[in-house]
């Protein structure tokens, strides 16, 4: 069974480490009803992961409890949204970060950035942290 | 709850130790091997090889867990191999350059082979 396109799918998860992976399982399943290959599936699922592990680990305002993660589907492409409401980060300087335990927030972003076909990072006091993720639904 | 992960380990006789990992490593669960991996090198074992055979997937999380055995191992003079790590867990690896960095070795016994020089 497809999903009807154009779609839209919103999870709201805590901001805890262990419901990460429902946000991988959604994606995975979202993505199985679009025409991407395993692959490529299995990559959305690690962009997604890693974007809800930052913000399960880089986010420092405790007020912050909950994690959106939005599918947008239509004829071109799977956007994927997640949001929080902490304290943004400077990408740039994640990007630049130290690979090394406990500080993991450079690598996943730079995993987002090698697995989806465009990445685009915004911070905002009024409306949050937002990763957005672009993956083309090229037919192969 | 954590994503279920199994973690098994093994010392041998000779300061080595192979820390066998099966499930998914993420974030939820990567403490616990860290604290598994870290008890084999509290116990004095310096060459460890970390049994990825069974890891059916693996994210940031888990690359900086090795990542920051590696750097213990090796500011201690000791080793560090990952072995058979499977095609997803690879594709991680190589998306961040790491494979340039850990010893990726087809299997546990080439892995020993590795850490013991």
């Amino acid at each position: 069974m497809k999903l009807a396109a154009p779609g839209r799918v919103e999870l709201r998860i805590p901001r805890r480490a262990e419901f990460v992976r429902l946000a991988r399982m959604t994606a995975c399943t979202l993505a199985a009803q679009l025409d991407f290959t395993y692959d490529v599936m299995k990559d959305i699922e690690l962009a997604v992961a890693e974007a809800c592990t930052n913000a399960v680990e880089h986010v420092a305002d405790e007020s912050c409890d909950e994690v959106l993660v939005r599918f947008i589907v239509d004829g071109q492409q799977l956007v994927v949204e997640v949001v929080d409401h902490g304290q943004g980060f400077d990408p740039a300087a994640a990007d630049e970060g130290a690979v090394g335990e406990g500080r993991i927030g450079g690598l996943g972003l730079l995993v987002i950035r090698e697995v989806m076909d465009e990445v685009e990072i915004t911070c905002d006091p009024e409306t949050g942290t937002c990763v957005r993720m672009i993956k083309h639904r090229t037919r192969v | 709850m954590a994503t279920p992960l199994e973690i098994t380990s093994r010392v041998e006789g000779d300061q080595t130790a192979i820390l066998s990992l099966a499930g998914e490593l993420d974030v939820s669960n990567v403490a616990e091997a860290r604290e598994a991996a870290r008890k084999l090198l509290d116990d004095g074992c310096s060459r460890l090889v970390v049994d990825l055979a069974s890891v059916t997937y693996t994210d940031s999380s888990g690359l900086g867990m090795l990542v920051g055995l590696l750097k213990r191992l090796r500011e201690s003079g000791g080793a560090m191999a990952i072995a058979a790590p499977v095609p997803r867990v690879r594709r991680v690896l190589e998306i961040t350059g790491l494979t340039q960095i850990f010893a990726l070795c087809d299997d546990v016994a080439a892995a020993l082979k590795e850490v013991r020089g």
